[in-house]
Parts: C-alpha cells; structure tokens; sequence
C-alpha cells in the first residue's frame, strides 16, 4: 500500500500558459490517439473542442476509421465517447465543504482538486466569489490485485469533507476499495535562524557555532500542503459507492455492493460491518447496495438504496448488525408502465438527506423523488427528468447508457433539487412553485456574465425554434455529478473533464426565471487544469494552466 | 449517438413505443433481440478489472425476466424442446449462476486479516476454483458439450425443407462459442427453423 503518494500542494505557484491554446490552434493536425490506446494517459493534450475537429479529419482520412473500430470492443463506436479525452480527466465526483469555500473535485486518474473562493475584493466587483484551484493532489494510484488477477482502479469514486475542526481541513477520498483521509493546512510562515540545525534541517557543526540566536518566523509565500494522515485499506471486498460522515464527528460509514461498514475516523486497522445483504449462495443474488448516506443529525440513522429500488432506513440503536431496517421505504410498481426495463430504470443511483433531515432524495434513471421519512408507501413528490427516454429504453439498454449513475442534490433550504441528464443538460425542480427548468453546461452558454438561458428537448408534437429533438440528444455528454453550496445559489456541474461553477444572485428561490450565470469553468486537459475566460473577470484568449 | 441506434434497431423502438400491442411473433423477436443483448453484455464484460455488480445483478434479473416471459408464452409452432429454455439441457438461470458464482470466486477474499471485528460471512461461500478469466468455463457452461449434440438430434428437420446445409457439418460447438463472436445471424438462421416463424 502506497501510503504517501500525495504530491505536495502547488498552492499558488501558477505558471501562465500562454503558449498552449495559441499553438495547438495553429499548429499543425495531431493524432492524438495514434500508436497508443485512447484509454491511456497523455501528457499534453489540446482542448477537447480541437481534438473533436482533429478526429473528424482522421477519421474521413484513409486508415484512421479502421483504427478507430479496431480499439473499442463491442457494438460500434457510436455507444461510446469520442476518443477524444484521456479517461484520466474525466471528473467522478465533485463535493462542496461545509461552508461552501472550498469544493473538491475527483477523477478517473485519481487525481482530487481543490478549488477556493476567492474574498470578495472592492476592486473586482465582479470577480467576487470566484472558485481558483487551491491545491491538486495525487489520492489514488492504480493498483493490481495479483490474487484475484484484478486490476484497481485509481477513479476517485466520492469525496467526503469533515467538519472542520481547526485551521486544518480534512477530506475523505475513495476508490473501489481504499479509503484515505487527507489533510490540508496552509503555511505563509517559516522558522529561521535555529542554533543547530541550518535551513535545510541538517545538524551544525557544532564547533561552527559561536553565538546563540532566538529563532524567528519569516513570512513567505503561501504553501499548501496535502498530507495522507489515515489510510483505510481491506475493508471491502467489493466496490465502494458512498461514504458518509457521521454528524458525531467520529465515525464514518463506507458503503459497497453489499456491504456496509462503520469506521471510527482514527483507527485504520478495523471496522464493524453494520449491514450485509450478501446472500449464503451467490446465485441467489438479486439486489445490491447502490448509495448510502448518514442522516444529518441523528448519528443513529442512516439510509442505504438498492438496485431494486427500495430505501431502507436502519437504525443503529436497535441493534450492532443492521440487517433488519427500521423503515423500508418502497413505491408499488406502476403495472401500466411495466417493461423488461422496469427494474433497471427503478435502481436508486443516489440517495440524499435533505439538510433538515425531514427528506430523503432519490434519483432512478428517469426520475427524481422526495420521500418524507414519515411516510413509506410512496415518495411525496416525484419529478421527470427525461421521460421523453421512455421510449429509447432498449437502444439505452445496448449502449449501457441505462446503467448510468445520476446523482442529484439539495439547495441550501431544501427548496429545490437538481440533477443532471444527457447532452450536458441538467435539470432543477421548485418544490414550492413546481416550476422545472432545464439548463445546459456548456462553454458556448457561459459566456460572462450571460444568464443561462432554459432549454427545452422536443418529444414529438410540435418543435419551437430552439428545441432539440430526443434524437439529437448527445449520450456520450452526460451530467452524473452535481453539487450544490450549502448555503448559497451557487451550484457546480461536472460535465466530462469540465467543471462549471454557476451562480444565481438575484433569486434566492426559483420564483421566477432562474438567472444562473457562470462563475468559472474549468477544464482538466493533459493533467493540467484550463481555466476558461468566459467566466472570470481576466477576459483574453488564454487560460491559465496549473501544474500540479 | 443513440441516434444511430435508434436507425439500427428502428423496428425494436417502434415496437417498444407500441408497448406490447404486438402479436405474438413480434413479442418473441423482440425478447429474443433483448436476450441477444443481455446475453452479449454477459460475454463482454469480462475484463481486466472487476465488473460492476450492479450492472450485473440488473442484466441478470432482467434476463430471468425474460426467460420467464419467453416460457409463459411460447410461440405456436414452437418445438417440443424449445431453444433457449430447456431446463435440463441449457438452463439460462443456471448459466447466469454460474457467472454470478464465477464472478464471486473472483473477487471475493476467504478471509479479511486486517478487518478482525468484521462479521465472517456465511461460511463455505468462497468456492475452491479462482479462475479469473472465466470466459471459457462460461462457454462451455453455457453451452453444455453434453446437452447440444443431444438437443441438436432432437431438432424435427421434416417440417421444414430438406437442406442438407441445416444440420451444421462441424461440431456445433465452434458455431457458437468463438469467445466474443457470436456468429448471430447463423444463430438467427437457426432460431427462425426451429421456431418456425
């Protein structure tokens, strides 16, 4: 086990690349995919705008539409992204911290960022409240099994901060199966002049030293520093979807396929299996744990979601194993609308308390629900995301596009939820006025200070100007990772290897029209990080380009 | 994206929006492409890394959903011993346990060392054989050496044309078990004589 694998923080030591987007624009065409597999890293790559044209030109040319087909195995290369993007930038998971100043963004190639809000400056009006990159870290490497023959993923699968209890903040990140608790401190100050040991911290020479010093603090320029302080290995045999804080402070919960394990956040070498549904005999295995989540206050509750579409809320107290729920919580199935799909599009993907612990949220493939803890029939509200897909189950079911995992979340009074859909599209519902809205992330529609306007997708009937038919929809752009500030109008998407940061300052609710605008973009390329102008005050054709 | 799939699987789409008012014949290509799918997903997500229990668990359950609907309501001209559902010879639930139990073998632990205060699991549920790839024994599960031949002699060639090219000339183990090929238009071909549709 790699324990200390992280790089230290680059804080604030920026380096302006200038260069990049101006060359790759003008230069000559590359191949970026040629000789090796698309999967693979690459170290430099252009923004993923370009590289689309690129392979568009590759692939009308001789040769390179083979090569294409030959890389990707199953039904066509129309089921998956373009090759464009190394998988290693794709974000897996973004999460604010408790009081929204700072957000924490996952990947495919293991790598967590850390955005901060920058004070709001007299200055800049309007670059108040922007998000920069803080620190980057490598949390995860990839790993090898050699008893089971099984490659591990390094994919930050979610990212849980702690409350914070000092100038330190701590986060917890995870891949399928380790879980690492990471601290971050700053540092603007350094102690010089000790008696015995000279700046690097090697010992003196005594008989060099003449004359005693009292030590001083120099300040110098900000640091961050990321240290790995707890790393919870073997504790899962399968993959971990969700891990929760509890409100106690002490403990968390990770969760995998079918089991669910409780933590203490000190002690690395044990923890106590709360749930397992793992059936005697494997063939009997129909349901799997797909989320689970601590309740907000009460640190003897918790929920955990199926792959059947069922919450079960368990309670602690009751006893050490949880098997038996407190509440099970379950919709009676719809016998109109039943298909082969029934119970692939009911699998919960993701499950969320509502901050007053009152509420759970539930999102399955088409839908988002509300479900009051008081009530287990059926959810209070049930909202449509893209039921125009209703009828597309079966190509979704070939592309495995039906497999995908949405999550949604709350805003800061419990007021509206959102979630993400296809074609970058996202989606958020008023709870009090009903009102719904669909919204897009994209670069061409954060444009600064532009108030993203609501899209509309067309499921037959009649088409206004501006809708996009179901047809057009691109499936290979999806929203699976949303987060909302905990207290602000201020919510980040994670759109591939984009994360969009929109704010609304006029509506504290939905009434009316939403006015999101953008707040920052920006782009992971190459293991680097693009921010994009559009948001920011800084204007110009160049990013600035981090280098972790 | 699923634009082209929607051109290429046009008559599936329409008859999904159709929702199940077809007659019998269109239910059945239907399942039977379904089953094709799910069967194909099963084959192919067998890879370096561990699969996604989740995805898996889904197929399966909604390939025993299929092999239920497919036996209620069996085709008018259906054989004696119909193809996909002969409970001795060629049993999809015991295929899919087979792959569940494979897929147990592969990433289950017998033990957790370090992880003392954990509850065992029920005990005797690793199985010996920890082979990971585990496409062969899936193949030669799935399609049983002992149940084809048998299930190939049974198959009444009188009630269609006498085509000496029916009865494949090489074992029909080669037909089907190219890993990851599966030679489905002969398998259609196949299928429409036995169904008789």
């Amino acid at each position: 086990m790699s324990a200390t694998t992280g790089a230290l923080g680059s804080g604030r030591s920026l380096q302006a690349g200038r260069a990049s987007l101006a060359s790759i624009l003008q230069g000559p065409p590359r191949v970026p995919g040629a000789g090796r597999a698309p999967e693979g890293r690459c170290d430099a790559m252009p923004t993923p705008g370009v590289v689309l044209e690129q392979w568009t030109r590759i692939l009308r040319g001789s040769g390179g539409q083979e090569f294409e087909r030959q890389r990707w195995p199953g039904p066509g290369p129309h089921t998956h992204p373009p090759v464009s993007l190394p998988t290693a930038d794709i974000i897996s998971t973004v999460e604010f911290n408790h009081t929204g100043e700072l957000l924490a963004t996952g990947d495919k190639g293991g790598r967590v960022v850390i955005f901060q809000r920058e004070p709001e400056s007299k200055n800049a009006p309007h670059s108040q409240g922007e998000y920069d990159v803080y620190s980057t870290f490598q949390s995860h490497e990839p790993e090898f099994d050699y008893l089971k023959s099984l490659e591990i993923e390094e994919k930050i699968n979610k990212i849980k901060w702690l409350p914070q209890q000092n100038a330190a903040h701590a986060l917890l990140a995870t891949n399928d199966k380790t879980i690492k608790l990471w601290k971050i401190t700053e540092r603007d100050k350094r102690p010089e002049g000790y008696n015995l040991k000279d700046e690097e911290g090697r010992l003196k020479d005594l008989s060099t030293v003449t004359s005693l010093q009292v030590p001083v603090l120099k300040p110098m320029e900000l640091m961050v520093e990321v240290s790995p302080r707890r790393v919870f290995a073997n504790g899962h045999t399968y993959h971990i979807n969700s891990i929760s804080v509890n409100s106690d402070c002490e403990t968390y919960m990770s969760a995998d396929d079918l089991r669910i394990n409780l933590w203490h956040l000190a002690i690395t070498d044990r923890s106590f299996n709360i749930v397992d549904i793992k059936p005697a005999n494997m063939e009997d295995l129909a349901e799997v744990i797909t989320a689970s989540e601590f309740h907000p206050h009460h640190c003897n509750l918790f929920v955990y979601s199926s792959s059947k579409g069922s919450l079960r809320l368990c309670d602690m107290r009751a006893a050490a194993l949880c098997d038996q729920h407190a509440k099970l919580f379950e919709e009676p199935e719809d016998p109109s609308n039943r298909s082969f799909f029934s119970e692939i599009i009911s699998s919960v993907s993701d499950v969320k308390f509502s901050h007053s612990g009152r509420y759970m949220l539930t999102r399955d493939y088409l839908t988002v629900k509300v479900w009051d803890l008081n009530m287990e029939a059926r959810p209070i509200e049930t909202y449509q995301v893209h039921d125009y897909l209703r009828g597309k189950l079966c190509s979704l079911y070939e592309s495995d596009c039906i497999f995908d995992k949405f999550e949604c979340a709350w805003n800061g009074s419990d007021s509206v939820i959102m979630t993400g859909a296809y074609n970058n599209f996202f989606r958020m519902f008023d709870r009090n006025t009903k009102r719904d809205v669909t919204l897009e992330a994209s670069r061409q529609s954060s444009k600064p200070r532009a108030v993203l306007k609501p899209r509309r997708v067309c499921a037959g009937g009649k088409r206004r100007r501006d809708d996009i038919s179901v047809d057009s929809l691109d499936f290979s752009k999806k929203i699976l990772h949303t987060a909302w500030h905990p207290a602000e109008n201020i919510i980040a998407i994670a759109a591939t290897n984009n994360l969009y940061i929109f704010q609304d300052k006029v509506n504290s609710e939905m009434q009316s029209r939403p006015g999101y605008t953008s707040l920052a973009c920006w782009s992971q390329v190459g293991r680097g990080l693009e921010k994009h102008p559009e948001g920011g005050e800084s204007g110009g054709v160049h990013g600035k380009t981090f280098t972790a | 994206m699923v634009g082209g799939l929607k051109r290429k699987h046009s008559d599936l789409e329409e008859e999904e929006e159709a929702k199940w008012s077809w007659g019998p014949a269109g239910l059945r290509s239907y399942q039977q492409a379904l089953l094709r799918i799910s069967l194909d997903k099963v084959q192919h997500s067998l890879g370096p890394r561990a699969p996604s229990l989740r995805r898996h668990v889904l197929i399966h359950n909604t390939l025993q959903q299929l092999q239920a609907a497919l036996r209620l309501a069996p085709a008018p001209a259906l054989p004696p011993e119909p193809l996909f559902l002969g409970e001795e010879d060629f049993s999809l639930s015991a295929t899919i346990g087979s792959i569940l139990r494979e897929l147990e073998t592969s990433m289950d632990e017998a033990e957790h060392p370090p992880n003392p205060v954990a509850l065992p699991g029920p005990p005797g549920e690793a199985l010996p054989q920890a082979d990971p790839v585990f496409l062969e024994s899936l193949s030669s599960q799935y399609l049983g050496d002992s149940g084809l031949d048998d299930f190939f002699l049974d198959i009444d060639t009188s009630t269609v044309e006498k085509e000496p090219v029916l009865a494949p000339p090489q074992p029909p183990h080669n037909l089907f078990c190219a890993p990851g090929s599966w030679e489905w238009n002969e398998l259609d071909h196949i299928m429409e004589i036995i169904l008789g549709s």
